[in-house]
């Protein structure tokens, strides 16, 4: 295509698109043999663009099985949603079984600690203040000089330090 | 008539069997919806996949639907959608594992049995794939059988009349790159 033809592109493919073609375009093309000529190539592009048009979607079908598919789909789909009630009630069912067994074990805990008799107290409270018959071996007379000797930095004499009005 | 007449017989069987009712819905409807997904996605793996998802997602959603004669253009919306959505998480992973490559894959085409019109159909994709995203829409849309100007329209919210004129331009342009 010329240059000087270039402002006919449009009208051109306008032309092939719409099959109709304008008084201007008509003209030119009688005196153009160039744009007659690109006037029937686009024509047969658009022949070819519609023949493969069509194969982008309409040539296509789904596969035979494909309503069956679907069908499997929406009822697992309604029986996993039928399911899940149960599994809510399972998890309600099996922490109400934990709730019960807590608080049946604290009942029973503080029913044991309150039947604990008068004399089984007494000897545990002996227990406690029993003191192994070899701990007086350990006592030595060194532990008492020990305990009341001054530390270091400390006196033996209890001196009130004088101040200076007392001078 | 005789879908109206239908679907007001699936909406009366429908409580008692709900599976009963979406078999009605698919048969009507399968032949179609695959149509848009493929025209989307090009492949009729994939195109099936959205399709059935598609179906699923309507018959759970079907009680918030009052009019069940609005079963139709509901459905083309929810695979239009899905297909879309399949294609842009296919384009994303496809860029990155592929990014170190300079050759594209070929893509596989479905119906064409001509050698040579296979390589013509794979071009034609890619340079659909090429159009700005409201003229692709309008076309892939526009391809599929049973869907005119207003079912169209109705998919992507726009008027019949501005579907005409992008697909009108949609044609011009691809008419202008398939030299």
């Amino acid at each position: 295509m010329k240059n000087a033809c270039e402002i006919w592109k449009d009208q051109l493919l306008e032309a092939a698109l719409t099959g109709s073609l304008t008084a201007g375009l008509e003209e030119h093309l009688r005196t153009c043999t160039i744009c007659s000529e690109e006037l029937g190539n686009i024509r047969a592009r658009k022949a070819r663009l519609d023949t493969l048009l069509p194969f982008v979607a309409q040539r296509s079908e789904p596969s035979a099985n494909f309503r069956a598919q679907v069908l499997a789909a929406a009822r697992a789909a309604r029986e996993g949603k039928r399911a899940r009630p149960w599994r809510v009630w399972r998890l309600a069912g099996a922490t109400a079984v934990v709730v019960v067994v807590l608080m049946m074990g604290l009942t029973l805990q503080r029913r044991t600690a309150r039947m604990i008799p008068e004399n089984e107290l007494a000897a545990a409270q002996k227990l406690t203040e029993w003191r192994a018959p070899s701990d007086g071996l350990l006592v030595t007379p060194g532990q008492e000089i020990l305990r009341t000797m001054p530390r270091l930095g400390e006196s033996y004499l209890d001196v009130p330090v004088k101040t200076d009005e007392e001078e | 008539m005789i879908g109206v007449c239908v679907s007001a017989q699936i909406a009366r069987t429908e409580p008692h069997n709900p599976e009963a009712g979406l078999g009605e819905r698919i048969a009507e409807n399968q032949r179609r919806v695959f149509q848009i997904a493929y025209s989307v996605l090009g492949n009729s793996a994939d195109a099936e996949d959205a399709a059935q998802e598609a179906f699923l997602r309507a018959y759970q959603k079907f009680a918030s639907l009052r009019e069940a004669e609005k079963f139709r253009p509901w459905v083309n919306r929810i695979v239009f959608r899905l297909a879309l959505n399949r294609q842009r998480d296919y384009r994303r992973r496809l860029a990155r594992d592929t990014a170190w490559q300079v050759t594209e894959t070929p893509v596989m085409v479905d119906g064409a049995k001509d050698a040579e019109q296979l390589v013509m159909l794979d071009r034609l994709r890619r340079e659909i794939e090429r159009l700005p995203e409201k003229l692709r829409s309008v076309l892939q849309l526009s391809l599929v059988e049973e869907m005119d100007a207003s079912d169209v329209g109705a998919v992507l919210g726009i008027p019949a009349g501005t579907v005409r004129s992008r697909l009108h331009t949609a044609r011009k342009l691809l008419l202008e790159v398939m030299k």
